[in-house]
């Protein structure tokens, strides 16, 4: 119980760090101050106790659908805040007035993250703390688990800190636009579970190669959204939203430019 | 009257190709998926019923069908699986994953 306490945390608190790591690391590259994590843990709190606790409803709401749903909306939401945040970013210096809207889809991105992550830790813990032979080893083992997530948020952070700062702005957008891709693409997947988007069937199989239950797989799911048998409709979607970020410094700065002359 | 009766067509067609898709139920039992195993054909979609029996939650979840879902304690969960090629594909509770096994068979 202890161990399967400890991955089932480790598991759901990587993916936030992960976000919330590469969002501190870009607030610092441009000076910004941090106030947005302050306004995202409450909001995140909040969210998770509301979704976790209504779960019940929710799962049969949308005639059983709707445990799905918020879920994949929750994580287009994501996406679509990724993208502001990009677009903020690549126009702050232009017009410093974005940095307000710039915190507010911070805030929001990473408080959806943790909501979505939070939910399950919430009814995981809740659920299974109840029985008293279980309880230590679940509160220890989540405790663990959390720990050593936000461990790999810290490394992470360190890395980026640690790099010429050109360099470690050009990689927290990229990574930004990874992960976002990776959320629709989970997102599609939660939606065919439910029947609201058909089935495909699968391009390749790669879980010879790398498993989606190694930890490599694991790490690399939290970033890139790793999938062993995508569907043509998945593949298509993550390079088309992976593909949408990657142009937007060019189409933003060509924009300026036009503005210029 | 062509427009209606495309209407017509469709009112009827869409119950049916609802009525199509083949229902299975299991259980979780004290963590355990009963049954463990299930049959399932080949190249059709399905829709999967999983009542949670257990005072407990659970998380159905699958890497090789691309499948996860909470389930409450005493709830039930729908999950539409496949079309599948022939195959077998398994299936766990993350949250009592050393107990809760299970397999899906295509075939």
């Amino acid at each position: 119980m202890l161990l399967d306490a400890v991955v089932l945390v480790l598991r759901e608190v990587l993916e936030a760090a992960v976000l919330v790591s590469l969002l501190i690391a870009l607030s610092l590259n441009l000076s910004l101050r941090l106030r947005w994590l302050a306004w995202a843990l409450p909001i995140a709190l909040l969210g998770t106790y509301l979704f976790a606790s209504s779960l019940a409803t929710i799962t049969d709401a949308l005639d059983g659908a709707g445990q799905e749903v918020v879920n994949a909306s929750l994580q287009i939401g994501i996406y679509l805040l990724i993208v502001a945040i990009v677009c903020c970013v690549l126009l702050l210096q232009r017009s410093p007035s974005l940095t307000s809207l710039l915190y507010v889809a911070m805030t929001l991105a990473v408080s959806f993250a943790m909501i979505r992550e939070g939910s399950e830790i919430w009814i995981y813990v809740t659920g299974f703390a109840a029985v008293t032979e279980y309880r230590t080893a679940i509160y220890a083992g989540s405790a663990i688990g959390a720990g050593i997530g936000l461990s790999v948020g810290v490394l992470l952070f360190a890395g980026l800190r640690a790099m010429p700062a050109s360099r470690s702005y050009a990689t927290c957008l990229a990574a930004l636009g990874l992960i976002g891709a990776g959320m629709v693409m989970q997102a599609t997947l939660l939606l065919t579970q439910v029947d609201w988007l058909p089935a495909g069937k699968p391009l390749w199989n790669s879980s010879a190669l790398l498993s989606e239950q190694s930890i490599a797989g694991e790490l690399l799911y939290a970033v890139f959204g790793y999938e062993a048998t995508p569907s043509a409709i998945q593949v298509g979607l993550y390079l088309g939203c992976l593909a949408l970020v990657a142009v937007l410094p060019f189409v933003l700065r060509g924009h300026d430019r036009g503005r210029d002359a | 009257m062509r427009a209606s009766a495309a209407l017509i067509f469709w009112l009827l067609l869409v119950p049916v190709a609802q009525a199509k898709t083949p229902l299975f139920e299991i259980e979780i039992r004290d963590h355990l998926f009963q049954p463990s195993e299930l049959r399932i054909p080949a190249g059709t979609k399905v829709k999967l019923i999983v009542y949670n029996r257990d005072p407990t939650p659970e998380e159905f979840e699958s890497y090789e069908l691309n499948r996860e879902k909470v389930i409450l304690g005493g709830r039930k969960a729908n999950i539409f699986i496949g079309p599948l090629e022939p195959g077998i594909y398994p299936f766990f509770g993350e949250f009592n994953p050393k107990t809760a096994q299970g397999r899906v068979i295509a075939e």
